[in-house]
């Protein structure tokens, strides 16, 4: 039993490790464009 | 429960707005980005009399509001837009005592912009060595503003400055001196076609590339009662109004400002004459450099030692303590190993960051920057391109933003294609392991080789970033021209406070930022070096013991054998071997070839990376340096690290593009993924072949 649970908790540890990563990495946040940038529609 | 006053914190550069702003916050400050641009935004909260609260945004230096950069973009942008929600309801404007005429001309541009301005005359404990003296109140009455004379470093005049603002309702909005007087005609056409607006945020419009609310260039243009003048007109316009401006801030200062030069106590100049000589000025610049490598390593090693010898008691505690199993495992040896392999670092980071912001605070830097210009132009940079290279020994990325400022596309282009030679604060823990396991502890000249290694490839870098700036000048065929410019400020002793903030700041980013993508990947490679597919995996057991039956092998032997075929038939081993054909010719093995795949995260990651693989199946309470020192190079024997593949490795790690968000960062500034890919292709190449030659000449 206490290597089931000790096995699932690697298991979510190593989700939460992915995900963090996949977040930092590859998932790109919507920001909000302000007047700065070439393309941001302001000018 | 009363409003919270926004406040704008402009300035100059260099006028020490920064100073005031954390005379303003303490540590109730935040630092952020503006939304979809790289332009700093700080912010803290100001308690001011009778529990006011105030948010203060500290905008970035500016000398005036006809923007030529993103950074003063940012300013113009939230004075002009009332609809901001930091818009602000009253603009503190900090100037320098020394340099009132030329920091005035930005404040009577807010002025006109009809926004409450109180202006701060900071540095003012430099009057006296200066023989200046300000009549306040004619000043006030000219200006028709509030001023709080303050001295950050003496902490005098802060706690009248928050009267002011907690009272700035009380502050006059009309204009100092009225612009539209230099073509009556023109403006007064402007005013007529756009009644309810502003005047002077339509001359600003008109003249800058930004907008404001619903109007915006195009519009103005298009109304057919008003016709806009041509560019080159607009530009003849501006300097009038420029003249104008200094006209006035003239007649103001020659009846409120009194400057005795017999009352001097200068030694500004003379300290300039030394330390930017020809000679002198690169001496004392290399002899500061040394110093500072010398005590890095020398101030280190016992909180080093320290936390070191912590990470290796707790890993040993969990494991003792919590029930054995594979979650345990996890944190002894992944977890707490891979944090142990980034916290280690703090000290030696906070040290370099420490020397960097005493050299910034007291102004020597800018002498630096000046300094190098003569060598910059010889290969093609701008003297601009010092401000890059030098904050690329903190981090890359905002080194390549820093470019921004680079007028000509073919300077800022090479210096962003040069700027990861620089040695950042990344490779730091990478350079400390390897030179600590291979570089011995002796001395020369009193300076610790050790210390000595880790200048030189501050000064391989550099001096790779320089002649690659040469090579790219001579090749990239793209025309044209640039000027530079610094400011050189006041000699001054570092701020306490300042320096303390600046190093709080990088080494709390480096260890938060890096410490959650180092923790991320230690749990990944932790559970790929810990499972594993197939019979040899899973039978390790049954596999080593027949193996080694007729060798009668005690237990610790055994449960050693069994956790090396484990972990060389893991994930983590099968993808190692996979790659080690590429990666002996350096002299590395897999575990080597798995840190440098994993580094190209982050470089730090390398030492956390061997932390977490050296230490699944090993029981033994110990360091990482032990641990490394211990590894044995399983194909030509001894020591794993060993000279020759401590200075491949080296060498490896001061050539190679070892960063994915740099790369992001320089697609993103280049607008092509063209760069980048070039970049990774021969930085990796160069890394290679001098980390090969190196290896093959040493071992």
């Amino acid at each position: 039993m206490n290597t089931v649970i000790q096995n699932i908790l690697v298991f979510i540890t190593l989700g939460f490790a992915l995900w963090f990563l996949w977040k930092k990495y590859f998932f790109k946040k919507k920001t909000k464009k302000a007047c700065g940038t070439d393309d941001c529609g302001c000018h | 429960m009363s409003k919270q006053i926004n406040i704008a914190l402009i300035g100059n550069p260099n006028t020490g707005k920064t100073s005031v702003f954390n005379a303003l916050t303490g540590l109730n400050q935040k630092v952020g980005n503006y939304p979809g641009i790289t332009v700093e935004k700080k912010e803290g909260i100001c308690k001011l009399p009778r529990g006011v609260k105030a948010h203060i945004i500290d905008l970035p230096g500016t000398y005036s509001l006809n923007a030529s950069s993103l950074d003063e973009n940012v300013v113009i942008e939230l004075l002009l837009n009332k609809n901001d929600k930091d818009f602000p309801d009253v603009a503190v404007v900090v100037s320098d005592v020394e340099n009132l005429k030329r920091n005035l001309l930005l404040f009577t541009q807010i002025k006109d912009l009809e926004i409450p301005a109180i202006l701060v005359i900071n540095m003012a404990d430099r009057m006296k060595y200066k023989g200046i003296s300000l009549d306040i109140d004619f000043l006030e009455q000219e200006l028709k503003t509030k001023i709080a004379v303050v001295s950050t470093r003496k902490k005098e005049g802060i706690d009248n400055l928050k009267h002011l603002i907690s009272n700035y309702k009380d502050i006059s909005t009309a204009p100092c001196l009225n612009a539209s007087e230099i073509d009556k005609d023109y403006f007064d056409k402007l005013r007529k076609a756009f009644p309810n607006q502003l005047l002077y945020k339509l001359w600003l419009v008109i003249t800058q590339d930004v907008n404001f609310g619903k109007t915006d260039r195009n519009e103005i243009e298009a109304i057919a009662s008003f016709k806009t003048k041509s560019k080159s007109d607009l530009k003849r316009l501006q300097q009038k109004e420029t003249i104008k401006r200094y006209q006035f801030i003239n007649n103001t200062l020659k009846k409120g400002q009194t400057i005795d030069v017999s009352q001097a106590k200068d030694l500004r100049t003379k300290f300039d004459r030394i330390l930017t000589h020809k000679v002198w000025g690169y001496l004392i610049f290399f002899l500061i450099l040394l110093t500072i490598f010398q005590a890095i390593y020398d101030w280190s090693t016992v909180p080093m030692d320290f936390i070191d010898g912590v990470f290796a008691n707790l890993s040993d505690w969990v494991k003792n303590t919590l029930p054995a199993g594979a979650f345990t495992n996890l944190l002894a040896e992944g977890i707490i190993s891979g944090l142990g392999g980034i916290v280690i670092f703090i000290p030696q980071i906070a040290f370099l960051f420490l020397f960097i912001a005493i050299l910034e605070e007291s102004g020597y830097m800018s002498r630096v920057v000046f300094l190098m210009d003569r060598i910059m132009r010889r290969f093609g940079l701008s003297g601009k391109s010092i401000v890059p290279l030098i904050s690329g020994t903190a981090c890359a990325i905002p080194a390549i933003m820093a470019t921004r400022n680079i007028e000509s596309w073919k300077e800022r282009l090479i210096t962003i294609l040069v700027t990861p030679f620089t040695t950042c604060s990344a490779r730091l823990p990478v350079y400390l392991i390897i030179i600590a396991l291979v570089i011995p502890e002796g001395r020369f000249l009193g300076l610790s080789y050790q210390a000595l290694t880790l200048m030189l490839l501050y000064l391989l870098g550099f001096g790779t970033a320089v002649v690659s700036a040469y090579i790219l000048n001579k090749i990239l065929k793209i025309k044209s021209k640039t000027f530079f410019v610094v400011e050189m400020p006041n000699y001054k002793l570092p701020l306490f406070k300042n320096v303390a903030l600046t190093v709080l700041e990088k080494t709390k980013s480096f260890v938060f930022g890096a410490g959650k993508i180092i923790l991320a990947i230690s749990i990944i490679l932790w559970f790929l070096a810990s499972y594993g597919p197939g019979e040899q995996f899973n039978n390790a057991e049954n596999i080593v013991k027949t193996e080694f039956a007729s060798q009668n092998l005690d237990q610790e032997e055994l449960n050693q054998k069994i956790a090396s075929h484990k972990l060389e038939h893991s994930f983590i081993g099968i993808a190692g071997h996979a790659i080690e054909p590429v990666i002996r010719p350096l002299g590395y093995d897999w575990k080597i070839g798995i840190a440098i795949v994993s580094s190209f995260a982050a470089r730090e990651v390398f030492v956390g990376t061997l932390a977490t693989i050296y230490s699944v199946g090993n029981d033994d309470e110990d360091t990482i340096k032990n641990r490394m020192a211990g590894e044995v190079n399983p194909i030509l024997g001894g020591p794993l690290f060993n000279f020759a593949s401590g200075i491949s490795l080296l060498l490896f790690y001061a050539f190679a593009m070892q960063c994915m968000s740099t790369l992001a960062i320089v697609k993103k500034e280049t607008n092509s993924w063209k760069w980048p890919i070039l970049q990774l292709v021969i930085m990796t190449a160069i890394a290679y072949i001098t980390a090969l030659i190196a290896f093959q000449f040493l071992k």
